[in-house]
């Protein structure tokens, strides 16, 4: 088990690496970033761009040409970017003026939260719905779950968000929810108890809207891998010996189908995350996707590219989490 | 070639022509009413995105005005139009025509069928390249302000005859009616925005953008893809290795997140856009069509081809491609409903298209802010047609799904 675990981690090294290259390539694209935008003297901005913009630009120019004015050779300049990476130094933020290290680590939790606590309620919701759906297949519960689910899937994130705060949280219509942020104005006055369901009314909706996409499709794959199990000769075979259907369908088939459900979190940790981006946006929850969002209205591009590199890296833990529970649900498999 | 040149020796004259595995499974698609309705729909959406011009707009297509030499007739709509969207309609003429021409020769004899079908290709070509230049040469289109409604108004202009929807896209009712925000009614179907513009015109335009963007960005999406996919899984070896670590590295990055990168590098213009959803949504075509041609490159007849010496492009593409192109005709339809939603939700950050050209996630943000003045009337229209398109594709995805599916296959 351990040596997997560590040949599974060199392995994801490879791809974080190439992963850089294609970040630094595509950043490198950017017009006003090359040796010849970053020949900035102070004062040239303008009096209206921020001190710390100067700064930036001066930094900048610190990276991409030596003190000879002499143009730094790209490889250098990649080297010398990983060498900050790791020293946790993200770069300046232009929009915010403050260190990217620090927003990272302001909205990051935020995002996490309302993403784990999507994925428990997707998970809650659609693993029985799957099943329900696969021993009654072919009925009605499964037709109608069919539909459901793929209108479920089709409706679209944006509609849904401005639809429920419009009519849920809007005083002209009705006012259960509140429209934006995390918190009521007064948690400082709360106690624990309070200030937990002050929260939990406050991320209703947008876990609402981030989840309702994922429970489609997990439980359709949920549904898939049951119908394909409840028809093996090992599901027979505990039929015939008597065991009751409960404990047929609870133990064998669960245990069998449970592979892929894991395999999902995997897939459904890139698309929640870039869900974040438009569901906080609708809500104005000051999380990583809000942050990315400001980041690409303002062309803050230090922001940018460690938001694509910090997303980047969660999703390739989360393959990494999903890989190691897989070897630990079926030890069968192997990475050879 | 390795087409049997004399199918009568083999095949009873009555015998109906061979199947390929394409139309056995499109055919079997299309059974169920319901996806039946839904390619009618994503047809008719495709139609009115191309003629839209034509559909909405504000300016008359034939009027009579009153000038110094006596009434004189106009035609300012077609005037109007640009150049590119004259070449849109003769794109679309030469694609119904070519799919026509397939339907109806699909019961012939296979040796005739070619023949004719490649002659009325060329014929078709030939006369949208013909067509093409001699709009490029003939026609140009001048800005044409004149507000003929007031014109007729006035009895300075009479006889005009008018598109179904009477507004352009970015066409305002005058401030002094103070028309904005207006709730449905005879004039407006759908009401006016908060600008004060007709919109039903501008749902009708934005679905040329959403059409556009989809279309496109998933076009270039699969050459990438099938290019990638088709050399990783016909070569293998370093070729699988790199081209799948490159797919591996791409994936890594949430879509949504690698989009918005590129967004706030390169600009958002449609056509930036269309590339920029084409270059970030190639890797899953690029699975399929490796896994089907690793499979497919040990079959018997690949193998015989390879033996009599065809070249590598005509085994790939003609003989393999054909072949292993099914699964990802399946995910091209899933990712048109993704690259819709995509620009959609782009517009609706702000960060997609560009005022004044509608789209309808742009439309839905104009409804207002929801938590304090909401237009629900204004937000029902494009989300709908969002909903519904993106529905579309979807069920069309999932019946194609199973329509492949070898189980059922028959």
């Amino acid at each position: 088990m351990l040596s997997y675990i560590i040949r599974r981690i060199l392995l994801m090294f490879p791809t974080l690496i190439g992963m850089t290259f294609i970040i630094f390539a595509v950043i490198r694209m950017a017009p006003g970033l090359t040796t010849a935008g970053a020949h900035f003297a102070p004062g040239m901005l303008g009096a209206h761009q921020s001190q710390l913009a100067e700064e930036h630009f001066m930094e900048r120019r610190l990276h991409l040409v030596n003190r000879h004015g002499q143009p730094i050779p790209l490889a250098i300049q990649y080297v010398q970017w990983i060498n900050r990476m790791i020293h946790g130094n993200l770069g300046t933020s232009i929009k915010f003026s403050e260190p990217v290290t620090k927003l990272v680590l302001q909205r990051l939790p935020v995002t996490l939260v309302i993403n784990v606590i999507s994925l428990i309620i997707i998970y809650l919701v659609a693993v029985p719905g799957g099943m329900l759906a696969a021993v009654y297949h072919g009925r009605l519960v499964d037709r109608a779950f069919g539909i459901g689910s793929l209108v479920l899937y089709s409706l679209p994130v944006i509609w849904v968000g401005s639809m429920a705060i419009g009519f849920l949280a809007n005083p002209d219509y009705l006012n259960w929810f509140p429209s934006a942020g995390l918190h009521a104005t007064n948690t400082s006055h709360m106690s624990y108890l309070q200030y937990v369901l002050d929260y939990a009314w406050h991320i209703t909706l947008p876990v609402l809207v981030l989840s309702y996409g994922g429970f489609a499709y997990l439980a359709k794959q949920v549904r898939g891998s049951y119908l394909e199990n409840l028809f093996m000769d090992f599901t027979r075979t505990a039929r015939a010996k008597g065991l009751p259907p409960s404990a047929v369908l609870l133990r064998h088939v669960t245990q069998n189908s449970m592979l892929p459900m894991i395999t999902i979190i995997g897939m459904t940790v890139p698309g929640l995350l870039g869900g974040s981006v438009i569901v906080e946006q609708i809500f104005s929850i000051q999380g990583m996707g809000r942050l990315m969002y400001q980041a690409t209205y303002a062309r803050d591009l230090p922001v940018i590219q460690s938001m694509a590199l910090v997303s980047a890296a969660i999703t390739l833990i989360c393959y990494l989490l999903v890989d190691i529970a897989y070897h630990a649900v079926d030890p069968r498999v192997t990475y050879d | 070639m390795t087409e049997i040149t004399s199918p009568s020796l083999l095949e009873t004259p009555l015998a109906p022509p061979p199947r390929s595995y394409w139309s056995l499974a499109i055919g079997k698609m299309l059974r169920p009413w319901l996806v039946k309705l839904c390619v009618l729909y994503i047809g008719l959406v495709l139609l009115i995105s191309v003629m839209v011009p034509l559909i909405a707009s504000g300016k008359p297509y034939e009027i009579q005005i009153h000038t110094s030499h006596g009434w004189v007739t106009r035609f300012p709509l077609l005037v109007d139009l640009t150049t590119r969207d004259y070449l849109t309609f003769l794109a679309a003429a030469m694609l119904i025509g070519i799919i026509l021409a397939w339907r109806l020769t699909r019961h012939m004899e296979m040796q005739r069928r070619r023949q004719l079908r490649m002659t009325i290709a060329g014929v078709l070509i030939g006369a949208a390249a013909v067509g093409g230049a001699a709009v490029g040469i003939l026609h140009h289109n001048r800005f044409d302000g004149t507000d003929y409604r007031s014109l007729l108004k006035s009895g300075a202009a009479r006889g005009a005859v008018f598109a179904p929807i009477r507004w352009g896209y970015a066409e305002m009712e005058p401030l002094s009616k103070n028309a904005i925000n207006e709730l449905p009614s005879w004039h407006h179907w759908l009401g006016t925005d908060r600008s004060g513009r007709d919109v039903l015109s501008r749902m009708l335009w934005a679905s040329r953008v959403a059409m556009g963007i989809g279309f496109v960005s998933q076009a270039i999406a699969l050459t990438l893809g099938i290019l990638v996919g088709a050399l990783m899984g016909y070569f293998g070896s370093v070729f699988d290795l790199l081209g799948m670590r490159l797919v591996e590295m791409v994936e890594a990055i949430p879509t949504f997140f690698l989009i918005l990168t590129f967004i706030a590098i390169f600009g958002r213009s449609i056509l930036m856009i269309m590339i920029i959803l084409g270059v970030t949504g190639w890797t899953g075509y690029a699975r399929f069509l490796r896994a089907e041609f690793l499979r497919i490159r040990q079959l018997d007849y690949i193998v015989a081809a390879r033996a009599g010496g065809l070249p590598l492009w005509r085994i790939l593409f003609r003989h393999m491609l054909p072949n292993g192109l099914t699964p990802v005709l399946v995910s091209a339809s899933f990712g048109l409903a993704g690259a819709v939603t995509i620009e959609s939700s782009l517009s609706y950050l702000g960060i997609g298209v560009r005022p004044p050209t509608p789209s309808w996630g742009g439309m839905l943000n104009a409804a207002g802010n929801p938590a304090t003045v909401f237009h629900w009337f204004e937000a029902l229209p494009p989300g709908f047609a969002l909903f519904l398109i993106v529905l579309a594709f979807n069920i069309v995805g999932e019946a194609l799904r199973d329509a492949i599916d070898p189980k059922t296959l028959s």
